[in-house]
């Protein structure tokens, strides 16, 4: 008998089951491939290699800007896999470490609720007191007729390429398909995204994503929006924008269209969890409808992001073991790792105006930062802060530009703690760095 | 030369009044007519004007005190005059009554032992605080509604506060300042380590009036003490609504209205059943002979009920032009107190609102209070064939201790009758 037994060993499973270890519970966790989750493995840290290899490629192409002469450059796709190997084992050896260290003893096998308190492993029944979903979340796949063939890639399978392709087409213009059409593009490839909605990155404050848009058609990106792909042929895609219907043959197609909550085979009808296609519906304490089930992370379909499962866990446990908690999403940061970066936190101000809110804004060119010209030459950005009319009350602050996903914590902290501008303003930033293109757009906020 | 006003007495039974309002601030210029204080008996809310015009040279009293009545409340005259002759001279008001010592604006004000809830926030010239807590204090805005001082004689000390600053619930900035714009946390704070963000705000329970709590508590004295019920009816209102033609088409005469018909009846059907103009007093009786007839009143300061006296002297018009006078001189704020009492039967009308019936309450020691309701169409079966009427509804809230059914039954056949004969009542 257990005190709680998790499953799913991605960011939210392992740091929950850490935490409650920790606290001296005794902790079983279940993972049916390799510890670290889609984060460590197909997700933000291979990705995030990708995209640190095509950058400094990229980059090598400019370095006579810099004043820096380099002879021939080659993009090694062998190495870069293998460098991004290297990394994504040294963190899974390291959460394998901290599991083991906090004392979590960790099962491999598919998982299976046989009853509130019982959870089912190949023949083996375990039961706990309190049981954590924590199972994330699987490439989602839309009814378009050929999407399933082999030939179309997925966040996972797209990191088994050993070479870059000529061509690549992109389903989806969300913030996947956006890092991996930048991957490519600077890796060398002819890159088409293809986005159904009228915009890239939606959900992201539209001054900002506009921005990224026509940053990424100048570096060469082609985007099709509003643009519905009808079927996949061989190599042929077909599509219908702006009410003509058209087709695209590339070397590689990738289905980057979102995430969809693992929420098959776990035995929720049989104990009767709450949940839909969206996810297994949880409170802010992070409780499903059955007493003793939990549920953090991708699974609940809440926000698909690494911090916000961690966050959502450890509210979990606190909550189990008697200790009130709980997560509130009104200032959980979001990264896209695109060249340039987009960072953001708070609202929009696409959803101030839908809720009725009245506010300030400013906007500041990243340029008002030395640093931000010192490292990035030729490139542009900016930062935008939201702030209530009456009070100042920092209410969203978005920024586009290398160096935002660094700072955008500065800020996470001011809406998470409704600082308003007023105060914000005594807060000193350190210089030379990008973050005070924050400092002046708080400042801007009159 | 300055001038003194005092409390005026508002009524036989008025020994003291509330200062619920300074609507002028010491120091300001008034004009004559100006309204300077508002101030309540148990019964209403009155204004105290300006008599001539000056400057506001003092006000003696805080908001919040009982005073008594031919006491000086303020004095208007040019700077520079003194006051101190009109000053009065002891603490001795009623109860809580605190006068300011203007002459000690500097030195450390008294706490507030007034009434009325004010901010209690420790204001930089509070003595209870070390000079160090007070810049703690002002330095992060923090002003806890209570904090106890661990220094002499209750001082509180730096520590003191620190301690607290840093172990209860503190507000966010934007928290903070919609606090103090009138705000007020509800339960725990719900962010970090308990911070009070502005989703736990809501609005401030706002104190209820000296006129209201009096409202409040008579309504649950009606409840609890009597023995309530009522009876519906209806009565044809052809007659009502041909007589209220009549009056609007001549000129020149009052404007007798549906409401004041009603009540012209209801004192004609008491003049016939004496029974229910009466008070239960102490397990007596007490019959009238007189009919004061007090009216229910929506006001901006609550409900009121004026009263008609001797109703059963007064033909309709003057009846009519009697409870216009009382509602306007209620709704201005001018009534007197004496207007406000002493009826023997009470009449509550929410016709207007298309109310179709409701439950009065009884305003004891009297036995019945009439609602009025709104006038309907109502299908009635006449030889044989419907007929659609005018009707208007009748709801009686009797105390059963002294009054049955039976009786209060047949008081309101007697309403009925008079309202359907209302025009041989009355002559137009």
């Amino acid at each position: 008998m257990y005190d709680l037994i998790v499953i799913g060993a991605g960011p939210g499973g392992y740091e929950a089951a850490a935490h409650a270890a920790r606290m001296g519970k005794n902790v079983l966790l279940i993972e049916k491939e390799r510890v670290g989750g889609t984060c460590l493995n197909v997700g933000c840290i291979p990705a995030k290699a990708f995209l640190r290899s095509s950058k400094l490629f990229h980059e090598c192409g400019q370095a006579a800007r810099f004043g820096v002469r380099l002879g021939s450059v080659e993009f090694d796709m062998p190495a870069v896999v293998e460098r991004k190997d290297r990394v994504v084992g040294t963190l899974v050896k390291g959460v394998e470490g901290l599991l083991k260290k906090s004392g979590v003893e960790t099962i491999s096998g598919q998982a299976k609720l046989v009853a509130r308190n019982a959870v089912q492993v190949g023949d083996k029944r375990y039961e706990a007191a309190n049981i954590l979903l924590a199972t994330g979340s699987r490439p989602a796949v839309p009814p378009i007729p050929g999407i399933n063939s082999k030939q179309v890639l997925d966040s996972n399978t797209v990191f088994g390429l050993t070479k870059i392709p000529k061509t690549i087409a992109i389903i989806g213009g969300g913030y996947i398909g956006l890092e991996f059409a930048c991957f490519f593009n600077e890796a060398g490839a002819k890159v088409n995204v293809y986005e159904m909605l009228p915009q890239i990155a939606t959900g992201c404050d539209q001054e900002i994503s506009s921005r990224l848009l026509q940053i990424l058609k100048r570096k060469g990106i082609e985007f099709h929006l509003s643009a519905r792909v009808l079927g996949i042929e061989g190599n042929t895609l077909r599509y219908s924008a702006e009410g003509a219907e058209s087709s695209i043959s590339a070397e590689c197609i990738l289905n980057s269209t979102g995430r969809a909550p693992v929420v098959d085979g776990l035995g929720l009808e049989e104990v009767g969890v709450d949940f839909g296609p969206r996810g297994v519906k949880t409170s802010e304490m992070g409780k499903t409808n059955v007493a003793g089930v939990w549920a953090c992370g991708d699974v609940t379909g809440r926000r698909m992001l690494a911090h916000a499962a961690v966050r959502e866990g450890i509210v979990a446990v606190n909550n189990m073991f008697g200790k009130k908690d709980r997560i509130r999403y009104h200032a959980i940061p979001a990264v896209i790792y695109t060249h340039p970066e987009v960072a953001s936190v708070g609202r929009t101000e696409e959803e101030l105006k839908t809720l009725g809110v009245e506010y300030r804004k400013s906007v500041v060119p990243m340029a008002v930062s030395g640093r931000f010209l010192v490292e990035n030459e030729g490139e542009s950005g900016l930062v935008k802060v939201l702030a209530g009319a009456r009070f100042g009350e920092i209410l969203g602050v978005h920024a586009i530009g290398d160096g935002s996903s660094e700072f955008i914590i500065a800020a996470a902290v001011m809406v998470e703690t409704e600082m308003c501008v007023a105060e914000a303003s005594e807060i000193v930033f350190p210089h030379p760095t990008v973050s005070e293109a924050l400092r002046e757009a708080i400042l801007g906020v009159h | 030369m300055a001038t003194a006003v005092e409390i005026p007495k508002l009524g036989n039974t008025v020994e003291e009044c509330l200062i619920a309002k300074w609507r002028k601030q010491k120091g300001e210029r008034v004009s004559a007519g100006e309204i300077v204080a508002e101030i309540e008996t148990d019964k209403a809310t009155f204004e105290l004007t300006a008599p001539l015009d000056g400057i506001l040279l003092d006000t003696f009293f805080e908001e919040g005190t009982l005073v008594p009545v031919f006491t000086n409340l303020f004095v208007i005259g040019e700077p520079g005059e003194s006051v101190d002759a009109f000053r009065p001279k002891s603490a001795t008001p009623a109860q809580t009554a605190a006068p300011k010592q203007s002459a000690a604006e500097s030195a450390p004000a008294e706490p507030e032992r007034g009434t009325a809830i004010t901010s209690t926030a420790p204001s930089a010239s509070s003595g209870a605080f070390s000079p160090r807590a007070r810049r703690f204090a002002e330095e992060r805005g923090f002003h806890p509604a209570a904090v106890s001082g661990s220094g002499p004689a209750g001082r509180v000390l730096e520590d003191d506060l620190r301690k607290q600053y840093y172990t209860s619930a503190r507000p966010s900035s934007a928290a903070q300042r919609r606090i103090e714009a009138g705000e007020e946390a509800r339960g725990d704070g719900s962010g970090a380590a308990g911070l009070i963000l502005t989703g736990d705000l809501g609005p401030k329970a706002t104190r209820i009036s000296g006129i209201r709590e009096k409202i409040a508590r008579r309504m649950r004295e009606s409840l609890a003490g009597t023995a309530q019920y009522t009876l519906n009816a209806s009565a044809n209102a052809a007659g009502l609504l041909s007589v209220r033609a009549k009056v609007k088409a001549s000129k020149g005469g009052p404007d007798i209205n549906i409401n004041d018909l009603v009540t012209f009846c209801t004192v004609k059907a008491l003049m016939e059943v004496p029974e229910l103009n009466a008070e239960f007093i102490d397990g007596k009786i007490q019959k009238h002979a007189e009919i004061h007839i007090g009216f229910a009143c929506d006001t901006p300061r609550g409900l009121m009920v004026p009263v008609v006296r001797d109703a059963h002297l007064l033909p309709v018009g003057e009846l009519s032009l009697k409870m216009k006078d009382l509602s306007a001189r209620a709704v201005a704020g001018s009534i007197a107190v004496d207007d406000l009492s002493g009826a023997t039967f009470t009449l509550s009308n929410l016709g207007n609102f298309g109310i179709e019936s409701f439950t009065p309450l009884l305003n004891p020691p009297q036995v019945a209070i009439l609602g009025v309701d709104g006038i309907q169409v109502k299908p009635v079966r006449r030889d044989g064939k419907i007929e659609f009427i005018d009707s208007i509804g009748l709801s009686l809230t009797l105390d059963h201790q002294v009054i049955d059914g039976a009786p209060g039954a047949r008081f309101l056949r007697v309403v009925r009758e008079k309202i359907e004969n209302v025009e041989s009542l009355c002559t137009i």
